[in-house]
């Protein structure tokens, strides 16, 4: 049954010429599960908005939306409200209530249901998504992947007919975004209820979706099977990084890719890799020349509160100069503590923090600087250009306007020089509050969770400027969760488990040894007869396939 | 616990708590207010070992015994002279009363620190929504943002911190200025990401209808019943009170704090009354006791 369709659809925003959406044409039948991917300003986020009617952004809207075979603005809006749910990026700022029980009666009082109704809903619910537990507590307790299910859950309390996600794994780490989406497909199988997914991370999507939408400039470029599109994808320049890297290692290493099946899955991959003679090609491994240490953490002790285990306990790591540092850990391991006692913002109860051999005692700001997860929190002025110059100011940089000028140009956002930090994409943002922490010339850099809500396109750009910065003689210390970014880029990567430093090592030796912490292509070939390896350019590099014809 | 005073439907235990402040402020007699603070602190006791009560130990103490010293100084009406400080006569009757205006507040205090522990927020709100169920909602949505402000407030701080541009440096002005600029970039962001909550709950239907109000607690045969205890002891110390039983008449002329006759029986009631949550827990204990011996 058709539920969700879309003739000729264009939308232009107000005081623009450009039309973000251009005639937009698609169907959905119900129980799809439909990914919609495209690189970051296709107008995805439009789309989906316009599909929920009462959220719809201003402008001017051609062509037609049909739900269940009638006009999107002739439904009633209770129905509307009931029937499209939806669920957006952030998973706290769509929290609007203080527990969770209140979090999820919320939506069923607008509803104006009673209160045996709403009990045995809830009870129904929370049973079926084990948020037993949860129901209690606070909001601002949960886990990031805790909230985004109870966001979810309670717009399933609603009952709606379908689905619709607005990067909803963007700001969770891995695992939860995994379990997230298991979360998802379990709804589509077992409820029918049909699914519409804007998502970045894709890598777990394609395995789930029965089909793949792709955007490209405010167009629909492909609707097919996700094997289909992947077959379409891979040459495409930008859009090739969002398909799974089962396929793309595939896809590198097989000429012919119209008649053999696509490995999707790692099972698939590594079925595939069997059937393949490959020789190690003779490629030196680099051998890195020992720096010396900038940075020496020696037996770090810190507990946020007398009487609660420590976060970090008897905890040495060594940076040495002109390395990108990874630290990994999973959620509430205190990697974000780590990096907040580095810059000096928490004081140790014990042990000792040497730079270059010293310790320095309040002029941090001199030689650490640290970009924030959420770099929107770094600017206090309201153009980029203000925030520069008062830093300049305060710091009495020498030729700071040509300084300014070089970093802009360097990382080509010259001409966003006098926007609103906020109005900003997240990559830009990124850049922009990377100037400012480079404006002092520190020697090392923090980096908190560089990637989170990036498209792959935005990650791989951010990692080419970071690349430079390195070249030119900066440490980075890097905490984050994506293990497919460390392992691509980072040169040493440590792992932070029950407060210490477990094991410090050169990133493609640290991954290999991993068995599950690791990236999808080192679960590929770990086992494999190939040379194991970790990412596809390290294939690249290492394998030499025999052609079987 | 499940079952004992915390089980009682929001209004029951409203009712109590309003029904003995009234109770301490009227029978002002040494001897019922004795009776009334044992029982609190007693009720204090079985709640929580008297920890939250320890907490205001200090203070407590030092505003009756201020009381206690200061009403006899300042109040002279009365007809027997204990003795003279500085001049001035000290009346017995100004003594005693200055003890019950310290017991009553003493009573009233300790008893807010059970009121605290046993109406937790939720409850008191759900008081609050039956009367303004749109206020109540508002407070709701305050009590998820401030902390959420306050946390995002404690986060930009530290980052400016590492920028070097902390706003605990530095002279006054460049403090009040750091500050300034903190605070508005603060109001953007939050201006921002409330435009996200309003979006989440307009998908969710807000303002489309009179909204429902989920009833968390119902009415129980319990409850009515322990309402109509309350009221019934209520209205016969009401009665009592109206007699002139119960209160200690200090003029013309000072009554003896023995009782006499029907006060006793008004005795007795204000003690049931105040001490209904003990008869409830202690009923609790004594259930457990006996189920755990037949175990």
């Amino acid at each position: 049954m058709e539920i969700l369709s879309m003739e000729n659809v264009g939308f232009t925003y107000p005081d623009s010429n450009e039309e973000v959406l251009k005639s937009i044409n698609f169907t959905i039948h119900k129980g799809d599960f439909i990914v919609l991917c495209g690189s970051s300003g296709s107008g995805k986020s439009t789309l989906l908005r316009l599909i929920k009617h009462d959220l719809a952004p201003h402008g001017d809207l051609q062509g037609d939306i049909y739900y269940k075979e009638k006009r999107l603005e002739d439904h009633s809006p209770i129905r509307r409200a009931k029937e499209i749910g939806m669920v957006f990026q952030d998973p706290e700022n769509q929290i609007v209530m203080d527990t969770v029980m209140n979090e999820l009666l919320f939506g069923l009082e607008n509803m104006g249901y009673s209160t045996p109704e709403m009990n045995k809903k809830i009870a129904e619910m929370t049973q079926f998504f084990g948020l037993n537990g949860l129901l209690k507590k606070k909001t601002d307790e949960l886990s990031g992947g805790e909230k985004q299910l109870v966001n979810l859950v309670s717009v399933l309390l609603l009952d709606p007919d379908i689905i619709l996600l607005d990067e909803p794994t963007s700001q969770l780490d891995p695992i939860a975004a995994k379990e997230f989406i298991y979360t998802l497909e379990r709804l589509n199988d077992e409820f029918g209820i049909t699914v519409l997914i804007v998502e970045h991370r894709l890598e777990d999507l394609f395995t789930v979706a029965e089909y793949v939408m792709v955007m490209d400039e405010g167009r629909i470029s492909y609707i097919d099977m996700p094997e289909e599109v992947v077959k379409k994808l891979i040459n495409h320049p930008t859009l090739s990084r969002f398909l799974p890297s089962a396929s793309r290692i595939f896809l590198n290493f097989s000429e012919s890719n119209e008649s053999k099946q696509i490995p999707i899955t790692v099972k698939e991959a590594q079925g595939w890799l069997e059937t393949q003679v490959i020789h190690p090609s003779k490629t030196m491994e680099k051998t890195r020349d020992v720096n010396k240490n900038i940075l020496k953490l020696k037996e770090i002790d810190f507990q946020y509160v007398k009487r609660v285990p420590p976060v970090l306990h008897n905890l040495s790591l060594n940076v040495c100069k002109g390395e990108w540092h990874a630290i990994l850990g999973a959620n509430g391991t205190g990697k974000s503590t780590l990096l907040k006692i580095i810059a000096g913002l928490l004081k140790h109860q014990h042990g000792s923090i040497k730079y270059d051999g010293k310790k320095i005692k309040n002029n941090y700001h001199e030689i650490v600087s640290y970009l924030p997860q959420n770099p929107a929190l770094y600017f206090v002025q309201d153009t980029l250009m203000k925030e520069y110059r008062m830093l300049a100011r305060h710091f009495q940089i020498e030729n700071a306007n040509e300084k300014i000028s070089q970093l802009l140009n360097q990382f080509q956002i010259y001409d966003l020089k006098d926007r609103h930090p906020h109005d900003l994409s997240g990559g830009q943002l990124q850049k922009a509050a990377l100037i400012g922490t480079l404006l002092t010339q520190p020697a090392i850099l923090l980096i908190d969770e560089p990637t989170k809500g990036l498209d792959p396109e935005s990650k791989s750009r951010l990692a080419e400027v970071l690349r430079t910065l390195i070249k030119d003689g900066l440490t980075i210390v890097m905490v984050t969760h994506d293990v497919e970014f460390a392992a691509s880029y980072s040169s040493r990567s440590s792992l932070l488990f029950q407060g210490q430093i477990t094991t410090t090592e050169d990133t493609r030796k640290f991954f290999k040894e991993n068995m599950y912490y690791t990236t999808t292509v080192n679960r590929i070939t770990r086992k494999s007869n190939a040379p194991s390896v970790i990412t596809i350019e390290e294939a690249n590099e290492k394998w030499h396939v025999q052609k079987d014809y | 616990m499940v079952r004992g005073i915390q089980s009682f439907h929001p209004f029951v235990l409203l009712v109590y708590y309003v029904l003995i402040i009234i109770g301490l402020m009227l029978y002002q007699h040494p001897l019922f207010l004795l009776g009334a603070l044992f029982l609190i602190g007693t009720f204090n006791y079985i709640l929580d070992k008297g920890r939250e009560l320890k907490k205001w130990g200090f203070m407590i103490g030092m505003m009756s015994t201020l009381i206690i010293l200061l009403t006899p100084i300042f109040n002279r009406r009365g007809n027997q002279i204990l003795f003279h400080l500085f001049d001035q006569p000290i009346m017995l009757e100004a003594v005693i009363q200055g003890i019950m205006i310290a017991s009553t507040l003493v009573g009233i205090l300790a008893i807010f620190v059970t009121f605290n522990i046993v109406l937790t927020p939720d409850k008191l709100l759900y008081l609050f929504s039956k009367v303004l169920p749109q206020w109540a909602l508002l407070t709701m949505l305050s009590m998820r943002f401030v902390p959420l402000l306050i946390r995002k407030v404690k986060e930009m701080m530290n980052i400016q911190q590492v920028k070097g541009l902390a706003i605990n440096q530095g002279s006054v002005h460049k403090r009040a200025k750091n500050g300034m600029q903190i605070m508005q970039m603060l109001l953007t962001n939050a201006l921002e990401d409330s435009i996200q909550a309003a979006d989440s709950m307009s998908a969710r239907g807000y303002g489309l209808q009179k909204r429902s109000n989920y009833k968390a607690f119902k009415m129980k045969s319990k409850d009515w019943l322990t309402l109509g205890y309350l009221m019934g002891f209520a209205i016969i110390l009401l009665f009592g009170w109206a007699k002139g039983d119960g209160v200690l008449q200090l003029e013309p002329v000072l009554e003896t704090i023995m009782f006499s006759g029907s006060e006793y029986i008004y005795f007795i009631t204000w003690l049931f009354l105040i001490g209904f949550p003990i008869l409830t827990e202690g009923k609790e204990v004594i259930h457990w006791k006996y189920y755990q011996w037949k175990m």
